[in-house]
């Protein structure tokens, strides 16, 4: 993993715009925007991971639900990325080699990954459980999945300020 | 700050209630950062129960549920996400009482808690009281529209406030 510790990241740090950011009270407005948006993600995806597990709003078919909440989740999180792109640049070096920072990038990806698995893989056959109350077996490790994973992320993301 | 509520900070300092915060906050490993975590999960349920119910009061979210069986079914989780709230926001509050009660950000975030938690709650009791409530007629729906756009201004400032706290320097000593 060398080119974590590139001086390139350095430079980064060096931009006007960083600078702009870190010394100024951007950073305390795009973290508190940051927080929403995550909160946001996560509480859009709970809703639909807790119907997956056959634990609330089990009125409503799967589609209905992932239709109507999938757009808030990605929308939110295209928001607490570029705020947290924006909060990343005033401190690139030291974040690279936080293993918080590692931890969270790692955790993100896998639940990613365990989103990508259900939407092109699990999804095809969502007609046989649709409506269903007591969701199949692999539904339910999907769900439960994904709750850990992104409870992951936020414990490693709030983890990050703590050793920065 | 208005000295009935510094005092509240003062009272609280030394006492059992602040060497049992710390207590935890400095003897179990990770305990801080756990601890926000689990804060900040309840503010993902309160975004994905009231503030979800806003969104679908003012018609920007979730169309296909109805805005009575929405509350019913979402309050029960808002209210024990609070509690969770109270519970662990309380470990920081005990750990450093004069920080707080000395903090105007802190005054700012319970300025907007307190009447969004009572219009939550007015909101939730008044659809108990009868069958699809709130969309019985033109002038009810009004109403809750009303109150769904003050209840997200609220419960969105309320977050921000609280991640605002540690930044209390950058609005009260501007560089």
């Amino acid at each position: 993993m060398e080119f974590l510790r590139s001086p390139k990241w350095i430079d980064v740090e060096n931009w006007p715009l960083s600078w702009e950011i870190g010394g100024t009270a951007w950073f305390p407005f795009l973290e508190s925007i940051h927080v929403i948006a995550a909160a946001m993600v996560v509480g859009s995806i709970l809703m639909v991971d807790l119907r997956l597990l056959g634990l609330a709003a089990t009125r409503y078919p799967i589609t209905t639900l992932s239709n109507e909440l999938v757009p808030w989740s990605w929308g939110a999180f295209v928001i607490a990325t570029i705020t947290g792109l924006g909060m990343f640049i005033t401190r690139a070096a030291s974040h690279v080699v936080n293993p918080a920072f590692q931890w969270k990038i790692v955790l993100l990806v896998l639940a990613g990954a365990n989103m990508a698995y259900f939407h092109f893989r699990v999804y095809k056959h969502v007609a046989q459980w649709d409506t269903a109350v007591a969701t199949p077996t692999q539904l339910k490790l999907i769900g439960s999945m994904s709750l850990f994973l992104w409870a992951g992320v936020m414990l490693a993301g709030r983890w990050v300020g703590h050793i920065i | 700050m208005p000295e009935y509520f510094t005092s509240i900070g003062t009272l609280l300092e030394g006492s059992m209630l602040q060497s049992g915060a710390l207590w935890a906050l400095r003897t179990i490993p990770g305990f801080p950062p756990i601890i926000q975590t689990v804060h900040i999960l309840g503010i993902a349920v309160v975004m994905a129960t009231v503030v979800m119910l806003d969104l679908r009061i003012l018609g920007l979210a979730v169309r296909s549920q109805k805005i009575s069986e929405m509350t019913q079914r979402l309050m029960p989780w808002l209210w024990w996400a609070l509690a969770s709230n109270f519970v662990s926001g309380a470990f920081f509050l005990f750990g450093r009482p004069t920080r707080y009660f000395n903090n105007p950000i802190f005054g700012w975030k319970l300025s907007f808690l307190l009447p969004a938690i009572l219009l939550t709650l007015l909101f939730h009791l008044l659809s108990r009281t009868e069958i699809d409530y709130w969309e019985l007629s033109t002038k009810r729906l009004w109403t809750a529209r009303g109150i769904a756009l003050l209840s997200l201004g609220l419960w969105l400032m309320v977050a921000m406030a609280g991640r605002w706290i540690a930044y209390v320097e950058y609005i009260y000593f501007p560089a």
